[in-house]
């Protein structure tokens, strides 16, 4: 019965210690850390497009994020999440393309070398351009 | 208010059609937490087959949609509520009494399980990335974009999977439609049901086969694996899809157990089945799951059970599996399995580095899954050297098919992965022990199902037992003893 007993206790013992390990894990990352983008806030950069987002629309993007930035991915995806049902496509080529810069002004080099002319800026670093007639 | 009132209606659906198959009177009794159990995914399976079928014919409309639900909620109770009993009634298995202390160890499980939740997703409510931009994208489609719907397959979204199955995002637009309006809590509420239904399933069937101590103890387990919970609050579909899995190999367990009621073969198809609709492995896990059943039966020469097990299998498994097939040919977008081209798949395939990488991989992650602080599998090692196995002669079938069909899926995954994946490393840092956890649970319900007796209480000796001390089982004949003699009673 001994055994039996050590047998269960250990496990079980094993199992929530270390559950209650993760757990401090958790409530601290909650309460201490600031996330590098949280969507709540990536959804309120996009307040100024409202209503104007269409279904079956499609817009490109455009990121002032260097390419291999583990970033860059997730703010795309996160811009598709934003504008859903609209679709972004990772392109400057189609005829309206949304820029996601993190700089205090849209980088007009960037623009010039994707052949895009700001078209709306919607603030908080979203800016709407349109290609220029290719 | 309307999501719990849409969450209800969905779990009634699912309670009436378990009832309806297997009707015991109503109350707090072993048999009816099971049903309860299984009624979060049958009726998350059903609403969700419903919402996309009703897209399909009526189009993204509200006022269809209610309908339909509300229809299937009235017809299921009216089955379920109406039926009489009949067929077996499960309860807690014969065994030793199970002391204090294993009960006060689940309910801290539970009560750990339920902040870990609470605390990941209220730090988190959109879920972790592949949440949003795979499934909770999908239910933004499916509710923002009225008759352009179908956009969520678009090959423009190549990266967010448009071919992966719709019971998650399909049940969470469900929410959304009904409740009008988006919100975090529709797919945070029905991740924590299913994490709830996961561990009812497994208690209560543990429960049944083998008594209350390995059911308390494996349910123990599964509330505190830090990363199942993780992965819950993370909003993915794998926990949905490791409810189905444990859902179809318990009831293939209780089907051994009673082998003339086919109705547990039939409900463990429906349940194979919304596996292959909540995820592409489920898919996989259908074809284990036949693979297994075939070879089990006819292994222990139970060949004439064969015939009439598959064909309930397959009554249970023909309605959502067609809506599968129906959505990858017509609705859903390609795969990108079949975008590999041969020539990498067989320079995938004849890569020693890559076997090396996968084996290391499974050496790794057996040391560091579940993030428990001592690797769980020298733990349960150590538990199974002092406890033993013992397995029944009428549960070796079930053990065969989950041993097999859990292995199988574990097997193709992986030759999937090394033959498909080009970032072998970061597929196996990233979804390894994700796909481990998606059989986790079902590994826990067969290595409990397979262990030997657990006698924590030291025996009384016989004529001495005072009713508080009696044994499970011995409680509950007693217990049905005195209601059959009131019945009695109150008939004369």
């Amino acid at each position: 019965m001994a055994r039996y007993k050590f047998a269960v206790l250990s496990l079980a013992a094993i199992a929530l210690i270390s559950s209650f390990w993760f757990l401090l894990d958790v409530l601290g990352t909650a309460t201490h850390s600031t996330r590098a983008f949280g969507i709540a806030a990536f959804e309120d950069r996009f307040n100024g497009f409202g209503q104007t987002v269409q279904p079956h629309s499609v817009y490109g993007y455009l990121s002032d994020n260097p390419p291999n930035s583990p970033t860059a991915l997730a703010e795309f995806h996160l811009t598709e999440y934003v504008l859903a049902p609209a679709i972004v496509k990772p392109s400057a080529s189609e005829n309206l393309v949304i820029v996601n810069y993190h700089t205090k002004d849209l980088d007009m080099k960037l623009l010039r070398a994707n052949r895009l002319r700001p078209f709306r800026n919607i603030g908080a670093g979203v800016a709407l351009c349109q290609g220029e007639k290719r | 208010m309307t999501l719990l009132l849409c969450l209800a209606a969905i779990w009634l659906a699912g309670f009436g059609l378990v009832r309806w198959m297997f009707p015991q009177p109503l109350g707090w009794s072993q048999h009816n937490v099971l049903l309860f159990s299984l009624a979060i995914g049958v009726g998350a399976g059903v609403a969700s087959c419903l919402y996309f079928l009703a897209l399909l014919v009526a189009g993204p409309g509200v006022t269809a949609l209610a309908w339909t639900l509300g229809a299937s909620v009235v017809v299921a109770c009216a089955l379920g509520f109406l039926a009489t009993s009949h067929g077996p009634l499960l309860d807690w298995a014969e065994g030793p009494p199970v002391p204090w202390y294993l009960t006060t160890l689940f309910a801290l499980a539970a009560a750990l399980a339920v902040i870990m939740f609470l605390g990941a997703v209220a730090y988190n409510p959109h879920g972790e990335e592949a949440a949003w931009s795979i499934w909770n994208l999908k239910a933004r489609f499916l509710f923002r974009a009225g008759a352009f719907w179908r956009d969520a397959f678009s090959t423009d979204l190549g990266w967010s999977h448009p071919d992966y199955p719709l019971l998650l995002p399909g049940l969470i637009a469900l929410c959304w439609k009904l409740g009008r309006q988006e919100s975090t809590e529709a797919p945070i509420a029905i991740a924590f049901l299913f994490t709830l239904g996961t561990a009812g399933v497994l208690v209560s069937v543990l429960g049944v086969l083998r008594g209350k101590a390995q059911a308390l103890l494996a349910g123990t387990l599964l509330l505190a694996t830090a990363s199942f919970i993780a992965l819950s609050a993370a909003l993915y579909a794998d926990v949905p899809l490791s409810f189905y899995i444990l859902a179809t190999l318990a009831l293939m367990f209780l089907q051994d157990r009673h082998p003339e009621q086919l109705r547990f073969s039939a409900l463990a198809g429906l349940m194979a089945g919304f596996a292959a609709w909540t995820r592409n492995e489920g898919l996989i896990f259908v074809a284990a799951l036949i693979v297994a059943r075939v070879i089990a039966l006819l292994r222990l020469r139970e060949t004439r059970l064969l015939g009439l097990q598959l064909v309930r299998l397959a009554l249970g498994l023909v309605a959502p599996l067609a809506i599968v097939v129906f959505f990858k040919l017509r609705v859903g977008g390609p795969s990108e399995l079949f975008s590999t081209p041969a020539s990498t798949i067989l320079k995938h395939l004849a890569d020693p580095a890559r076997w090396i990488v996968m084996v290391e991989g499974l050496v790794v992650i057996l040391f560091n899954f579940g993030r428990f602080l001592i690797p769980i599998a020298l733990a349960l090692a150590l538990y199974w050297y002092i406890v033993r196995f013992r397995v029944e002669a009428r549960d070796r079938a079930s053990l065969v098919t989950a041993g097999i069909a859990l292995g199988l899926m574990l097997a193709v995954q992986l030759l999937l992965d090394i033959l498909y994946v080009d970032n072998l490393g970061l597929e196996i840092g990233t979804s390894f022990e994700r796909i481990l956890l998606q059989l986790w649970p079902a590994a826990l319900l067969a290595l409990f199902a397979a262990s030997g007796p657990l006698q924590l209480v030291a025996p009384q000796p016989q004529g001495k037992l005072s009713p508080g001390k009696l044994s499970q089982g011995k409680v509950n004949k007693e217990k049905k003893a005195g209601r059959g003699a009131r019945r009695v009673a109150e008939i004369r």
